[in-house]
């Protein structure tokens, strides 16, 4: 049976992190709070070899090595939903949405034969599955390819960055190496997050100061928004350390 | 008098306060501590200026503010600072609360000393020690213990 899949606008995958090309990131600077998350991918995995080409191949204290993929991602909690994301449940920017969007459900991280389970919609979500939806994919390849070829060739070609970004954190923050070690010796794998200060310094974007003054607005923001809420402690943490740090690298001379 | 956060038990005008204000660092171990008060005091300009030009620019000046703002610093122990002419060396360990927690930051820092400045050029957070070496030795080779005979006739037997 070949999987039929069509998006019914319910709004459910517009919620929580969602991870951008690096393109789309610096695009949506004003729009999504930013932060670095990491993912390391074991050298068992399926989709191993590809993270070795769209990330940095690091070996863990004890000897294995693993693909380490980190994405740009508009940082939100998972009950907060997508800043454009309308009350109709459309989207606000349809016309010019990042590629992470377009390309749902399929996802580019991955190997394009093994896209299958992606086309299963997820708990509650409210997707299309029917017979009256239409095949989307077909003998593990994707029919209408377009945007995972576009999202996959900008993964590819931020790939260098990601590289120098994992070799710095790992050079002054080289406790992040346990980090990943912990995280790929557990079968349910795990995330680590970074800040885009660090991004912005071990880069040396010249639009760095930029980027950060359209940050601060949105870190600030969502600092008061999670200040009282106890399940989201963590995230007002992590979002007033970096409204500190975005105002200060905007004020930078 | 302020006594000098660095906790050496001098006043901050005859201890960090000239190196902050820009005189030179008598020595590694004296540019360490300055760097460390230059947190407590939040003065990153300091810390900015005593890096090694090639580290000069990964400085995360915005994360060094942030810090800077949230630990509460409590005590600096330096472990052991060592020189030999333009090259220093210092372990210390930096005991202090963020987020409620009591943590501690243990680093072996590296300095070089360039026209008479001294600079932070590396550091290794949680160093090990020094390798231990274990020599086998032969049945046949002296033995270890100094006595002259084979170590298999010796202690080896």
């Amino acid at each position: 049976m070949e999987p039929r899949f069509s998006c019914t606008a319910c709004g459910k995958c517009c919620h929580g992190w969602l991870p951008l090309t690096l393109k789309d990131a610096v695009a949506h600077a004003g729009r999504f709070p930013l932060a670095m998350v990491w993912t390391p991918v074991r050298s068992n995995a399926k989709s191993y070899d590809l993270a070795t080409r769209l990330g940095q191949t690091v070996r863990l204290p004890n000897r294995k090595t693993v693909a380490v993929l980190v994405q740009p991602t508009a940082y939100l909690p998972p009950s907060y939903p997508c800043p454009e994301l309308r009350a109709d449940n459309l989207c606000g920017i349809h016309a010019d949405k990042p590629s992470r969007c377009r390309t749902m459900p399929f996802y580019p991280y991955r190997d394009e034969k093994d896209q299958a389970d992606l086309l299963i919609p997820r708990k509650g979500w409210q997707c299309d599955v029917s017979a009256a939806a239409p095949v989307v994919y077909s003998n593990h390849a994707i029919l209408d390819r377009a945007d995972f070829d576009r999202e996959r060739g900008e993964l590819l070609e931020q790939a260098p960055v990601m590289r120098t970004y994992v070799d710095y954190i790992l050079k002054y923050m080289p406790w992040t190496l346990n980090d990943l070690a912990k995280m790929a010796a557990k079968p349910t794998g795990g995330n680590l997050v970074t800040s885009l200060s660090s991004f912005l310094t071990a880069t040396r974007r010249p639009d760095a100061k930029a980027l950060a003054a359209a940050q601060a607005p949105l870190m600030h923001a969502l600092a008061e928004r999670t200040r009282n809420d106890p399940a989201l402690v963590d995230y007002h943490r992590s979002y007033s350390g970096w409204a500190k740090e975005m105002d200060s690298l905007a004020r930078r001379p | 008098m302020t006594s000098c956060p660095c906790c050496s038990d001098r006043s901050f005008d005859e201890c960090c306060g000239p190196i902050l204000a820009g005189a030179p660092a008598p020595s590694a171990e004296a540019l360490m501590r300055s760097r460390y008060t230059a947190f407590v005091r939040h003065d990153l300009d300091h810390v900015e200026r005593t890096h090694a030009p090639e580290i000069r620019e990964d400085f995360n000046r915005a994360e060094a503010e942030r810090v800077a703002d949230e630990c509460d610093w409590q005590r600096l122990e330096v472990l052991r600072a060592t020189e030999d002419g333009d090259a220093g060396m210092v372990e210390f360990l930096i005991h202090f609360r963020r987020d409620g927690l009591d943590m501690r930051h243990h680093e072996r820092g590296v300095f070089r000393r360039e026209d008479g400045n001294w600079l932070y050029v590396s550091g290794e957070v949680n160093p090990k020690g020094e390798p231990r070496r274990v020599v086998k030795v032969g049945r046949n080779e002296p033995c270890p213990c100094g006595s002259g005979k084979k170590y298999k006739t010796c202690c080896g037997a």
